[in-house]
């Protein structure tokens, strides 16, 4: 069981201190697939950093199995938004440096069989011995989802995995992915920025708030049962309804955040640049001008 | 056809590994593709260098004629590949006697039998070389009698109307110098002016006649093209009679085997006298036999010792450049990388770094040189040098004294800082990402180093040592010069100090070999770079 209890995170000085989060509460129980959905710019990063460790909370608490986390480890697996597959490494290599460092005394021909195990688990044994710039974006992502999962973590944190794919490779590795999780089941927490991903993948989805100081809304539970099937979704009530709910949730928080912003601290001062263009085109820039004035 | 088609691929990575691209649209060429932007791109890399090339030999050619030094004119291309080939001549010559040296049975007697009959063959040629000379020498010395006679007669007419005119002021003025009344200030004035007009006249008139001479000296100094032709083939005819008798000597009696066989026949000899023999008489005898075995044992052991080849002074060079190199990077990398991890202590070695990065060879030098003499023992004194001096492994050979140990240690302090500074930027900016891999690996410091910190910097570790090697070679030619370590450098000293009618030229064919050899090295430290490289991996600075 992973938790979150009050956690906020701040950068910056005393004196001019930043909220990037506030308030969090989360608790993802085993085996379960938690979707965390949130506009760009709110802070989705900055919690799975959180929950990975590589991010200490400023106040509250992270807890997995209820006993408080620090500083980042193998139990929770975090698949990073853009690869980090190591470059100077293969596909193969990249995963046995996982495999090596988390059981450092297995022999040479159980880490060979465990690298076959995950490479082949994500349909990478062809292009096993291939350095990631040889790689489509999409494998890259199946490697480093390899790589993760080498770890055998307790915990999978997934970090956007699939925002920088295309729309046909997102699918397929969608399909792909909640295929492994459902043949080794295991708690895993996913940040996403894509409704239909969220309802077709999870089974509770986290809206995260606009920033700054944001936090976790309501949570939608999905009722959907399993193996869902991507063909028939469109015709699925449950999924329609959540997907509009949903969205017009999010979209609702979007004009409650511009509806927030408030005007600027410091008054502008009302100058324009000074115009040195010639006399015929400064006529026509006059005219136009006057009207921008009258708009503002 | 399949095998052709399969390598191509393979052969325009290696071109590209390699860094010698402008093979690249050739090897294209050749299997078809694209003929027209196939032959514009070899036209603009290979045939506008060829040109520009071609154009640089014309310029220097006749740029060379220009300048006049006090060692002859600049020299141009031929006379520079000249030199070249007299250099390599010089070292073909020393490799045969070694080989006479060590030669023996069957195989001595051969090149014995050659050389003599080469021998036989060089009087003739002599003969006609010195002819020739004096031929040329009569002839320019007959041309330039030509040449300046108009002036010479020129001359002779000027001084005599001077000396005439001279003569004729200074009477004139003595006559006037009776005349003179003391008191009368006016005609001592119009006196002294008129002497000061004439010693003028006859400074202008000096001035003059001073002016033909030089011109009929430089006439005189000019030096003939056919002279020099028929001096260097009379040099090269001289060197190789001197050769062939010298490689006799080293076939006959400076011969090793030989040398060895009567010293062991005298021993023998000796030694059955000695059965002889008592008393003092045998105690003398005995002693004779055991300074006798000695120093055969000695000559067994001896090599051809001859003067050292610009061929031995490359390698030595090319030694001393890589130990050099070799002992920056092992203090460079190391220190470089802690200065990337750790920001303390890069601050602590940033004025160390900024004070003594500017520091020319020339001050290291000789503080080098103190401290290895002071500290390297000599070969006798220490199992080690020793060890070195005479046994190890090809580095026998190369004399490692403390003038190259001073000059390889030049070399790494002043080609550290550009692999120093290039690794502490390669390991400062490492991807945030694969830092934090080796977080979530929860990677200990080694493995972190190891795994993830040199792997990342590594392209750049490498650009820096491209530039120390580089900034290395340079540094050791001066180092040799100076320090007088058996060198390319002291060869250029040598050449500098030689005033052989060649060695200017020679001078010149040591730029190009430092340049190759400077541009071979930087080519094998591009192909090392270009293989750690990675994608997205920086670039150097």
């Amino acid at each position: 069981m992973l938790e979150l209890k009050n956690c906020s995170v701040s950068f910056g000085p005393p004196s001019n201190r930043v909220d990037v989060l506030t308030d969090l509460n989360l608790t993802v129980e085993k085996n379960e697939f938690v979707a965390v959905i949130g506009f760009s710019g709110a802070g989705k990063s900055t919690l799975i950093s959180l929950l990975a460790g590589l991010q200490e909370p400023t106040t509250g608490q992270v807890l997995l199995n209820g006993k408080e986390m620090h500083g980042p480890g193998p139990d929770r697996g975090l698949m990073f938004q853009n690869y980090s597959l190591l470059p100077w490494l293969s596909v193969n290599e990249n995963v046995k440096l996982a495999i090596k460092t988390v059981f450092p005394k297995m022999t040479k021909s159980d880490v060979a069989d465990k690298i076959h195990h995950y490479v082949k688990m994500v349909k990478l044994d062809h292009a096993g011995d291939k350095k990631p710039h040889e790689l489509s974006g999409g494998m890259r992502q199946r490697a480093s989802l390899a790589r993760t999962l080498a770890l055998d973590p307790e915990v999978l944190l997934l970090d956007e995995p699939l925002s920088a794919l295309d729309a046909l490779t997102r699918s397929e590795l969608q399909d792909q992915i909640l295929n492994i999780w459902e043949n080794d089941k295991r708690t895993v927490v996913m940040i996403t920025n894509d409704v239909d991903e969220a309802v077709l993948m999870a089974d509770r989805i986290a809206p995260l708030t606009i920033g700054p100081g944001a936090t976790l809304a309501k949570e939608f539970q999905v009722n959907m049962e399993r193996p869902r099937d991507r063909r028939t979704l469109n015709d699925h009530p449950e999924f329609m309804r959540l997907k509009t709910q949903i969205t017009l949730f999010m979209m609702g928080l979007n004009k409650n955040a511009k509806g927030k912003s408030q005007a600027p601290l410091i008054p502008m001062p009302d100058i324009r640049p000074k115009d040195f263009s010639l006399p015929s085109a400064n006529i026509r820039l006059k005219n136009k001008s006057s009207q921008p004035t009258s708009a503002a | 056809m399949k095998f052709l088609s399969k390598i191509k691929y393979p052969i325009l990575k290696a071109i590209d590994v390699s860094g010698l691209t402008f093979l690249s649209p050739v090897v294209r060429l050749c299997y078809g593709e694209e003929p027209r932007v196939q032959m514009k791109k070899i036209s603009q890399w290979i045939l506008i260098p060829i040109c520009a090339m071609a154009l640089f030999v014309v310029i220097w050619a006749y740029g060379s004629k220009v300048v006049k030094t006090k060692s002859g004119s600049v020299p141009g291309p031929l006379a520079t590949l000249k030199a070249g080939d007299s250099i390599s001549k010089f070292g073909d010559y020393e490799k045969a006697k070694e080989d006479a040296y060590e030669m023996t049975g069957e195989e001595r007697e051969e090149a014995l039998k050659a050389a003599q009959a080469r021998l036989l063959e060089m009087d003739p040629i002599i003969t006609a070389a010195n002819e020739a000379v004096k031929t040329a020498k009569e002839k320019h010395a007959a041309d330039l009698i030509k040449r300046t006679s108009g002036l010479n007669k020129q001359l002779a007419t000027l001084k005599g109307t001077y000396d005439a005119s001279e003569q004729a002021r200074e009477t004139a003025l003595a006559q006037l110098s009776t005349t003179l009344t003391p008191g009368d200030q006016s005609a001592y004035e119009s006196f002294l002016a008129k002497v000061k007009e004439h010693t003028r006249k006859t400074d202008l008139e000096k001035e003059e006649l001073a002016k033909i001479t030089k011109e009929i000296k430089e006439i005189n100094d000019e030096k003939s093209d056919s002279v020099a032709e028929a001096l260097f083939a009379q040099t090269r005819a001289a060197e190789e009679r001197q050769f062939l008798q010298k490689q006799i000597d080293q076939l006959t009696k400076q011969n090793k085997a030989l040398k060895i066989a009567t010293a062991r026949e005298k021993i023998e000899a000796d030694s059955t006298a000695l059965l002889t023999l008592t008393g003092p008489a045998a105690l003398k005898a005995a002693e004779k036999i055991a300074k006798d075995e000695s120093r055969l044992a000695k000559t067994e052991d001896s090599t051809y010792a001859g003067p050292k080849t610009l061929g031995y002074q490359v390698k030595r060079s090319i030694l001393c450049v890589f130990t050099g190199f070799l002992i920056g990077s092992m203090i460079a990398i190391p220190i470089g990388i802690l200065c990337g991890l750790n920001s303390t202590f890069m601050a602590a070695m940033t004025p160390f770094i900024a004070i003594f990065k500017p520091v020319s060879p020339i001050v290291w030098l000789p503080i080098c040189l103190i401290i290895a003499s002071a500290v390297v023992p000599a070969p006798e004194d220490s199992t080690f040098m020793n060890w070195l001096w005479e046994d190890a492994w090809i580095l026998h050979k190369y004399d490692i004294n403390p003038a190259f140990i001073a000059s390889a240690i030049t070399v790494a302090l002043c080609s550290l800082w550009a692999t120093l500074a290039n690794t502490a930027l390669g390991v400062a900016s490492i991807d945030k990402d694969h830092i934090n891999v080796a977080r979530v690996l929860k990677l200990g410091f080694w493995p972190r180093l190891f795994k993830i910190v040199i792997p990342s910097a590594l392209p750049l570790i490498f650009a820096g040592l491209r530039i120390s090697l580089g900034v290395g070679w340079m540094v050791l030619i001066a180092a040799e010069l100076l320090s007088s370590s058996e060198g390319i450098g002291k060869f250029v000293w040598d050449q500098f100090n030689n005033g052989a009618s060649d060695s200017f030229a020679k001078l010149f064919v040591v730029v190009f070999v430092v340049g190759i050899i400077g541009l071979l090295l930087d080519r094998i430290m591009i192909v090392f770079q270009r293989l750690v490289s990675f994608e997205g991996s920086p670039t150097a600075i």
